[in-house]
């Protein structure tokens, strides 16, 4: 079963951040950490943007490097022409040794504006939280900072990612920094989770793949129950980076079922909207797919 | 996280045509991996969405195909050749033929398999399968999917 998430708004997968992007992000054991980090730093090299990442203070630079620079050496070249940068938060603040929360913004614009100005299509950022307590830093200020910092990516091409251990940091202070974020991603490649969106719609998050069909299943089959009375269901797909062709089959094969509502609509992007209608959408009446902007 | 295979253009045989971008091994574990690879060498290379997306459905429909039905794991070799992205995905099961796959597309009645490879060869803009080497006694199949980058 894909868990169920409450405040379903913020959640998305890695690949859907963009610009502007401010994210929050946990982990809870040392394979799973790298999974979030690999997939933001390769593909932020593919668009051509810069990418710093600030790993965990105490990680080895080599095991940094080892995990993000597969198959084989491909990062080397971004790395000798500047475009993929391993630092620290110690670093970034330098020649000042003091953590503030606008020191660290202003460097921050500081390197967005430098990266542009050296021709990459913007900066994305991933910093593992981990420095808080290496540099002594206060975790109510990194909260104020979190909250505070919307100058730093409102129209700007700055994209971020926070990193916490939640073996590092208490439950009660995981769970504030995720609030103080606008979005939060998926800790896995290849997870699914669904959540209540706006209008009572089941959306589904992450990547609809054969692994997690069952599961994808299982969660319509539950909503068309509960909506039984109502006689109408809305499937949100928008947040979905991946729709296998054995999930869109499943959807359209249980709307095809569902002959007790009148209406099954799928809020879907282009793509998805494209790839229902070429297996048949347009076979189930009570089926709608309503292409809409993707909200990230 | 992943399994590297070695690969790079030092590798690759003088015979091969195009440009090598990508060479793995997989298994149902490693095909959200292999996705964001695939991803990542399209956007690289210029492939735009949403023909991206639609060449990592395929190349993923393939994998599946080879993961379910062909002892599962497989091969991926990804290139780039002339104006193409090229994805050849080898396996090492009974092997099967284009045959197999059905013209026209399944009702939603009608037999659940299939659809994954007809939408694959639908939205490439070239498609092959072919026989493998039978290296391991095996025939396996070669499945060839190719998209234009202009």
């Amino acid at each position: 079963m894909p868990a169920r998430d409450a405040g379903g708004g913020l959640l998305i997968p890695v690949q859907h951040l963009r610009p502007g992007d401010h994210a929050f992000v946990s982990y809870g054991n040392d394979e799973v950490r790298w999974e979030v980090v690999t997939a933001f730093v390769r593909l932020g090299l593919a668009r051509g943007e810069k990418v710093l990442v600030l790993p965990c203070p105490g990680v080895p630079e080599e095991e940094v490097l080892a995990r993000i620079d597969f198959p084989s050496r491909s990062t080397v070249p971004a790395r000798e022409r500047g475009q993929l940068v391993l630092t620290s938060m110690r670093e970034l603040i330098l020649p000042d040794t003091e953590f503030t929360a606008a020191r660290q913004l202003g460097r921050l614009r500081a390197a967005t504006d430098r990266a542009t100005a050296e021709g990459f299509a913007g900066l994305r950022a991933f910093i593992d939280m981990g420095w808080v307590s290496a540099l002594g830093a206060d975790v109510g200020v990194m909260e104020r900072r979190e909250t505070g910092a919307d100058e730093l990516f409102a129209g700007r091409p700055y994209t971020e990612i926070c990193a916490y251990d939640r073996r590092r940091f208490d439950r009660s202070v995981v769970a504030a920094m995720e609030r103080a974020h606008p979005r939060a991603v998926l800790e896995r490649l290849g997870s699914l989770r669904s959540a209540r969106g706006p209008g009572a719609a089941l959306c589904f998050i992450g990547e609809a793949d054969a692994a997690n069909q069952a599961a994808f299943v299982r969660s319509l089959e539950i909503e068309l129950a509960r909506t039984a009375a109502a006689r109408r269901l809305t499937v949100d797909l928008t947040r979905l980076h991946f729709l296998s062709v054995g999930c869109a089959v499943a959807l359209l094969t249980l709307a095809r079922g569902a002959a007790g509502h009148d209406l099954v609509e799928v809020r879907c992007d282009g793509g998805q909207r494209r790839m229902l209608r070429r297996l048949g959408a347009d076979a189930v009446p009570r089926l709608t797919p309503t292409e809409v902007v993707r909200p990230c | 996280m992943l399994n590297p295979e070695p690969a790079g253009q030092a590798e690759v045989p003088a015979q091969e045509p195009g440009r090598r971008l990508l060479q793995r091994r997989f298994t149902a574990r490693l095909l959200p991996q292999l996705r964001l690879l695939v991803e990542e060498c399209a956007a690289r290379e210029g492939l735009c969405e949403p023909r991206r997306g639609e060449f990592v459905l395929a190349v993923d429909e393939i994998a599946g195909n080879a993961v379910e039905h062909a002892g599962g794991s497989g091969r991926l070799v990804l290139r780039r050749v002339g104006d193409e992205l090229e994805c050849r995905i080898t396996d090492a099961g009974p092997g099967f033929s284009e045959a197999v796959i059905p013209e026209l597309l399944p009702g939603l009645d009608g037999a659940p398999k299939g659809r994954g490879l007809w939408l694959a060869r639908l939205v490439a803009d070239r498609f092959a399968v072919s026989e493998g080497t039978g290296a391991s006694g095996a025939a396996g199949a070669v499945v060839t999917v190719a998209v234009r980058l202009r």
